[in-house]
């Protein structure tokens, strides 16, 4: 079996006239959770979407062994999902509607949900807190209880990869901490979850970092070294700390020892 | 749940579709007559059925249902825009349809007026007369065709302006621009024919007039065929509304779907415009009216708005012949106060209670 | 102190002949807008804006005094060659101005006699609607030209139109008649011009002066109605034969029925000099095409 989930390489991509990605070579691997990080503008989300096939690009993708262009598009949305950043969304759809959209890649043309999709619904709604108002509007959901539909939609795929690009968007703490159990059950079935986040401290959770800065990579490692930890400073400047706390590894600002710094000049 | 409601309306719609048709046909030059009791009873007055018989089923019962049909035709074409463009203020006309078809109605009058001058007096005996009864193409083709083939024309020429419907956004804007120089280039041409202004002002407003059995048919098979594509088409309507990149990553085929939905829009209107002209309102408002009594998803959207659409160009018809017996009213101006009215009152219940839902 | 007295008599009496000669040579036209309008003399140079105005201008003999027109006059033949200065409601005021005009004759519906009147030129706004009107605006463009048997020419157009009517063979007297202007249906009623004119010649109209000039009907009215003969332009035509019902009307049936041409509607639709012309147009198609007129020796029944 393959351990390498996506693969990337020589992958370049622009959009209008600007190169987002330079030359990137990647290998995500299966059944593990991998989280992209870097500062704002680094091409995180562009990546993610390249690799989702959703972007038109320059070198090659390939998923689950295959290349990407190889794929028929609804064998490919079978074993890919993906989960994007500020998705919009009719307001007119119910919250069970959302989620049964997820099933699109299993439907037949012409058929009526099937038992599967039915019981694949809601095991996603479940798992997202969601199953009890399943019949409200998006309409009338908080930005948050929205967030969790979304997500929701993008589990009911039940593809083997799962592309979500800040999915903590307006979740308070106690979902993110529901979305992290969720995340490390979908690796230990055996799924592939590979995830753009900004909130470091949750990133610092996934089983590998993949840092980026400016289109190019500049490590990818596992979380636990202490390697990974250096790079994912250098990355911000050294702005932040990464320490260890009661077996888990935060990131901490590093905050300048006064407010009266000596000025170097540029 | 929802599945349940939804199904409730359409019986509710086609019930109300029902019971104005049978208005509708008690309706005519008289105001309203009790027509269906001589129908009902033949034996009771020879005379009277005869002429009751031949009133509705030759001019009244097409024209009422030749409403619901371009009601119908209009509502579709209505949803179809709203979700194709994720508008909620999207109506059937965006694509420039409706200035295609005007222009083309313009044309075909100006060469009407102009071309006959050929013909010259002499001819009234007998050239003319072959004109009036011939079935040449052309003469058949007339104003109905040339307003279907100017909508469907505007169309192409809005897919051309914007290469493709890949981007919506450029659709739209495309559609704009058509549908202004394709006005404006109306304009020119009644400025030197303004004997046609009145005939082009009918059909600018809307008629039922002139819809026999064959219109009637006509947009009824064709609103059966568009509502068929429509409703295999709903499920990119539904990934759409959860944006590009969604859609896309569900594996639709975004492209060709898109484009289908053109078509079924060009269709669906043309044929409707070509018919009865242009009435506003019915396709914007009636995918309104129905997402404020249900949320649903798009296949029965579908469904749901031409029925909708169909029983609001059915009651706008029928007062538009009653109100002002033996004179018509626009029926445009009808369905914007029977529809716009309804909405406003939406508006103003859904201000009270706090954030409703719909618009 | 006679002399002195004589004199005096003399002077008051050739001021006051002087005076009325003045009075005499001021020509004042009250227009259909109210306006009275002075003229020193009568004008030579004149721009119609209303195609109704300048045939009666040309009827009146004066089409030499034109010297602009709008676009859409189209009668007589000498007029074609003048200079067009727009349309009715939209003139090209500079193109106007700059033929120095002595008068501009226009509608009353047109706003563009502010902007003329301001510019410093004489504007007559009149507009004949009905048969009445025809022969007071004619009388009034004579006044104002100084055509001394205004009255006269419109005796012998009035004239004309009787003996079209006379001409009508008894049994088309009172004959159903069913004029329509435009698809719409836009009907011609009994109080418009036309309706005017199928009334002098005998013609009943199927649309009572109640309805207005120019009513659009539920086409089933007029199934109903049935009349005995439709009139209709040529723009009206196409598709008649598909209309819903109308094949049931004895009219349609028989072909009684008359299409009148583009040229030939003008005629009928302006209500101006040339409506003896439309008269005789009208009752052509009576005497050819209504049920009770004798089909032509020789014809077959």
């Amino acid at each position: 079996m393959n351990a390498i989930a996506i693969e990337a390489r020589g992958l370049s991509a622009r959009l209008g006239d600007a190169h987002i990605l330079h030359n990137i070579t990647l290998a995500l691997p299966r059944a593990r959770w991998t989280c992209i990080v870097g500062p704002n503008g680094a091409g995180k989300s562009t990546l993610l979407k390249a690799l989702a096939g959703l972007l038109p690009h320059s070198g090659g993708v390939a998923l689950l062994g295959r290349p990407l262009a190889d794929w028929p598009s609804r064998q490919r949305a079978q074993q890919l999902a993906w989960l994007g950043q500020n998705e919009s969304s009719g307001d007119d759809l119910t919250v069970w509607d959302v989620a049964m959209l997820g099933r699109l890649p299993h439907q037949a043309w012409l058929s009526p949900p099937s038992a599967a999709d039915h019981a694949a619904v809601e095991r996603a709604l479940r798992a997202t807190q969601a199953w009890d108002w399943r019949a409200r509007s998006l309409g009338q959901l908080s930005g948050g209880e929205r967030q969790r539909v979304l997500l929701a939609r993008a589990l009911a795929v039940e593809a083997q990869v799962l592309l979500m690009d800040e999915p903590l968007a307006n979740l308070d703490p106690p979902h993110q901490a529901d979305w992290l159990d969720l995340v490390q059950a979908l690796v230990r079935e055996g799924k592939t979850v590979v995830s753009v986040l900004h909130e470091i401290a949750m990133a610092l959770h996934a089983d590998e970092l993949v840092v980026m800065a400016q289109g190019r990579i500049t490590h990818q490692g596992l979380c636990a070294e202490p390697t990974t930890h250096r790079a994912l400073e250098a990355v911000f400047d050294h702005r932040i700390e990464v320490h260890a706390l009661q077996g888990q590894w935060v990131a901490l600002p590093r905050a300048t020892s006064s407010l009266v710094k000596p000025h170097h000049a540029d | 749940m929802n599945a349940r409601r939804a199904s409730w309306l359409v019986v509710g719609l086609l019930l109300t579709a029902l019971a104005l048709a049978a208005l509708g046909v008690c309706v005519g030059s008289a105001g309203f007559e009790n027509l269906i009791g001589p129908l009902l009873n033949p034996e009771a007055d020879p005379a009277d059925t005869a002429m009751a018989q031949q009133i509705v089923w030759e001019i009244r019962l097409p024209r009422t249902l030749g409403a619901w049909g371009a009601g119908a035709l209009l509502g579709l074409a209505g949803a179809v825009a709203q979700g194709l463009f994720r508008n909620p203020l999207a109506d059937p006309f965006l694509l420039g349809s409706a200035s295609g078809a005007s222009l083309g109605v313009a044309l075909a009058l100006a060469a009407m007026g102009g071309g006959a001058g050929m013909l010259g007096a002499g001819m009234m005996n007998s050239g003319v007369a072959v004109s009036v009864f011939s079935s040449s193409v052309w003469v058949r083709l007339g104003l109905t065709g040339a307003a279907f083939g100017g909508a469907v024309l505007a169309v192409l020429l809005t897919l051309l302006l914007s290469r493709g419907v890949q981007h919506t956004l450029r659709l739209l804007l495309a559609g704009v621009v058509v549908g202004v120089v394709l006005g404006a280039m109306t304009h020119l041409v009644l400025l030197f024919s303004p004997e046609s202004l009145q005939a082009m002002q009918a059909f600018m407003l809307g008629s039922t007039s002139f819809v026999g059995w064959t219109a009637c048919v006509l947009m009824v098979a064709v609103w059966a065929l568009c509502a068929l594509a429509a409703w295999l088409l709903a499920r990119v309507l539904d990934g759409l509304s959860l944006g590009d990149a969604t859609a896309r990553s569900l594996g639709l085929p975004l492209g060709p779907m898109r484009a289908a939905l053109v078509a079924v829009l060009a269709l669906a209107t043309g044929t409707a415009v070509a018919q009865t002209g242009l009435i506003a309102f019915v396709g914007l408002a009636a995918p309104h009216l129905v997402r404020s009594m249900v949320k649903t998803t798009s296949a029965r959207l579908m469904l749901l708005a031409s029925c909708m659409g169909g029983a609001l160009l059915m009651a706008a018809d029928t007062l538009a012949r009653w109100l002002i017996a033996p004179q018509e009213l626009p029926v445009g101006v009808l369905t914007a106060v029977l529809g716009g009215g309804y909405l406003l009152w939406l508006m103003q219940r859904n201000t009270r209670v706090s954030r409703g839902a719909g618009l | 102190m006679n002399p002195m007295r004589n004199i005096l008599a003399s002077v008051a009496l050739a001021g006051l002949a002087l005076l009325s000669l003045q009075a005499r040579a001021a020509l004042q036209i009250t227009d259909d807008l109210g306006v009275v309008v002075n003229f020193e003399r009568s004008p030579q140079r004149i721009v119609s804006l209303l195609p109704s105005l300048a045939e009666t201008v040309c009827e009146l003999g004066q089409c030499q005094r034109l010297v602009g027109v709008d676009r859409y006059t189209n009668w007589p033949a000498s007029v074609k060659t003048l200079p067009k200065v727009g349309g009715g409601l939209d003139p090209n005021i500079e193109q106007i101005v700059a033929l120095r005009p002595d008068v501009v004759l226009m509608a009353t519906s047109s706003r563009a006699g502010d902007r003329l009147r301001a510019l410093g030129l004489k504007v007559v706004a009149l507009e004949p609607k009905t048969h009445a009107d025809v022969q007071r605006v004619m009388l009034k463009i004579g006044q104002l030209l100084e055509v001394h048997d205004a009255q006269k020419i419109w005796r012998a157009i009035d004239a004309a139109v009787m003996a079209a009517a006379q001409s009508l063979p008894a049994s088309v007297h009172g004959t159903r008649v069913y004029f329509e202007v435009n698809p719409g249906p836009y009907a011609a009623g009994e109080s418009s011009f036309i309706g005017e004119t199928l009334t002098r010649l005998g013609a009943k109209n199927i649309v009572p002066a109640s309805l207005g000039p120019f009513p659009k009907l539920n086409p089933e009215y007029i199934v109903r109605a049935d009349p005995d003969l439709i009139m209709v332009g040529q723009r009206s035509v196409d598709g008649m034969l598909q209309r819903p019902g109308w094949m049931s009307m004895r009219a349609m049936r028989a072909q009684h029925l008359c299409v009148f041409p583009a040229d030939e509607s003008d005629t009928l639709v302006r209500p101006g000099p040339r409506m003896a012309e439309g008269a005789r147009l009208m009752a052509r198609c009576l005497t050819d095409k209504a049920p009770g007129a004798k089909p032509p020796a020789g014809a077959r029944p």
